[in-house]
């Protein structure tokens, strides 16, 4: 099957996963002339009212919300798998998600409210930390690089822990289910954040695709092929740290979405990053999307943290990859 | 008098404090072969680091034609000097024929499909690689040969008139071997490219280069055609081995080089 079928599936995939997750819920939304009286605008029941409110206030501002987080988490992986040649980088294993999460803590700790900013101070800092321990050397010492990444998202991570638990109970414990991934909170301000943020990368990786290729080769062929493989490699790294950090900010923490989304767009459509990119974008919109509905329905009465559900879905799919290799 | 394609002078590299490369000179004209040779750690694939701006200089200049390479921007030095790298083994999947694509990147526009002279130069790249068959290949496929004539493939398809090999037929059988030296002769000899050509196969070197650039310790030790270069008494110097002797091939009269115990 071409690449561009396989898109347009992978495309007709997401957007019934999402048409799923908008109907859905405490309040089912599944009843077809219901949704049509919605749409259609014709007179409305107070039934109707409240579904209607569920629909445009709760649902629809939510599920953007898991598609955009999983846009950026995905292209913010796969930017880092491709710059440090390295399947098993991702924003949070980079530091950059723990940065984030230690700046919006630290800025709420501190009496703010807002915790855009800090969180992308926090993300840009430990990529600039992280690339200042490396100076010089970023063309040809990525492992180095990582490993710096990995032990300052563990300090980013204690100091979080440690504010964290300067709060009162009540606070700290909605700052830990943020933490670990929750878009219940979030409304249509998150949702007007993180979905041109996701745009834009999205545009910016397709049209960098091929010098993106040419470095994944490694950064001695890039350089022998034309490209500014320094300019590329802080682009994408400030880039991947950009969409990580509005994403903590908007909804905390989601492990695995950033390893998981290129993996599976790869085997899809292959490894060219014009066809990987939107292809881990609609794998990485798919996944949060699924583990949001998964969250908010699998215990009756409560919900979980995404973060939760992530975590586990990242799990068994690693170890269904380590199966499959042996 | 027309200018070399590629000149170097008075180079000094380094990594860290010390200097791996000292004082290296030398001219590589159009429509030449010379091949590098020399023991290990002597500087070799350091020499063509320096030579592309991998590796920043610490004195000295390297010139393509009338320019210095400080003045050229990637992608234009990218269409002057293709490099076929040692090493950098692949990670992610691309098939063979989009990898040797990659090599058209500094003559194509950011964006857009392939024109009709990308696909016609992938195509011959291919063909003088001996890689149509496996085009549809995975590179993470292929043998240690197959990926160094990948490599290959995709230095041919950038169509410079320079091109600097590192240890090209490292991986490959004798014919193979064989294939690639008459190629890379024929290529200067027909295009007019000037070859950079670092080996460690000193017969295979001295039967199809124009000269030889023996080097030891950094520096060029001798610079000159294979008979006037590999003498007895500087083979075993520069080898550290006193069983080294050169001769004539009986085949080809050329001079080669022997073990005489």
């Amino acid at each position: 099957m071409k690449t561009g079928m396989r898109l347009v599936l992978l495309t007709a995939a997401v957007l019934a996963v999402i048409c799923a997750a908008l109907c859905i819920g405490p309040t089912q939304l599944l009843d077809l002339p219901k949704l049509l009286a919605l749409l259609g605008g014709s007179e409305r029941t107070p039934e109707l009212e409240r579904a209607a409110l569920v629909l445009w206030e709760l649902r629809l501002p939510r599920v953007l919300l898991a598609a955009a987080a999983g846009v950026n988490l995905a292209l913010g992986g796969l930017l880092l798998q491709t710059i440090f040649r390295n399947p098993l980088a991702e924003p949070y294993l980079l530091g950059l998600s723990s940065g984030g999460a230690l700046g919006a803590v630290a800025a709420l700790a501190a009496g703010a409210t807002a915790t855009v900013w800090p969180a992308l101070a926090g993300s840009l800092a430990v990529a600039a930390v992280v690339l200042l321990l490396c100076r010089r050397r970023i063309a040809s010492d990525l492992p180095s690089l990582l490993l710096a990444g990995v032990a300052l998202g563990a300090l980013a991570q204690a100091f979080t822990t440690a504010i964290i638990l300067r709060f009162d109970p009540g606070a700290m414990r909605s700052i830990l289910f943020w933490l670990m991934g929750s878009f219940a909170r979030c409304g249509w301000n998150e949702v007007w954040m993180l979905v041109p943020a996701a745009l834009v990368g999205c545009v910016l990786v397709v049209l960098l695709h091929r010098p993106l290729d040419i470095l994944a080769l490694g950064s001695e062929s890039a350089h022998h092929l034309g490209v500014r493989v320094r300019a590329l490699q802080l682009g994408g790294i400030a880039l991947a740290a950009i969409l990580a950090a509005l994403t903590v900010a908007a909804c905390g923490t989601l492990g695995f979405i950033g390893l998981m989304a290129p993996h599976i767009a790869r085997r899809i459509v292959g490894a060219g990053h014009a066809a990987t990119a939107p292809a881990a974008a609609l794998v990485g919109a798919g996944l949060t999307v699924v583990s949001d509905l998964a969250a908010r329905s699998i215990l009756a009465g409560t919900e979980l943290p995404v973060g939760v559900v992530t975590g586990a879905l990242g799990c068994v799919f690693f170890l269904a990859l380590l199966l499959r290799k042996r | 008098m027309k200018s070399p394609a590629l000149s170097a002078s008075d180079l000094r590299a380094g990594y860290g404090a010390a200097d791996v490369l000292r004082g290296i000179a030398f001219d590589l004209h159009a429509g030449e072969v010379i091949g590098v040779v020399g023991p290990n750690g002597c500087g070799k694939s350091t020499l063509l680091r320096a030579l592309t701006g991998l590796l920043p200089l610490r004195s000295g200049s390297v010139r393509f034609g009338h320019r210095d390479l400080s003045e050229i921007a990637p992608r234009e030095r990218a269409r002057l000097c293709a490099v076929q790298p040692q090493t950098e083994a692949p990670v992610f999947d691309f098939d063979v024929r989009r990898f040797v694509l990659l090599g058209r990147h500094a003559l194509r526009p950011l964006l857009g499909w392939a024109a009709t002279a990308d696909i016609t130069a992938v195509h011959s790249a291919l063909a003088c690689a001996h890689l149509e068959n496996l085009a549809g290949r995975s590179v993470r496929e292929l043998s240690a040969g197959e990926w160094q004539r990948a490599l290959l493939a995709r230095a041919l398809a950038q169509e410079t008139p320079v091109l600097l090999l590192d240890e090209p037929v490292a991986h490959l059988d004798p014919g193979h071997r064989h294939e690639v030296h008459v190629l890379l002769r024929d290529l200067a000899r027909s295009q007019n490219k000037a070859i950079l050509c670092v080996s460690h196969d000193l017969n295979l070197a001295a039967e199809f280069s124009d000269r030889l650039m023996v080097m030891q310790n950094g520096t060029i030790r001798a610079l000159g055609t294979p008979e006037d270069v590999l003498r007895d008494d500087l083979l075993q110097e520069v080898f550290d081995c006193d069983s080294l002797r050169s001769g004539k091939n009986p085949f080809s009269g050329k001079t080669g080089v022997f073990f005489a115990s």
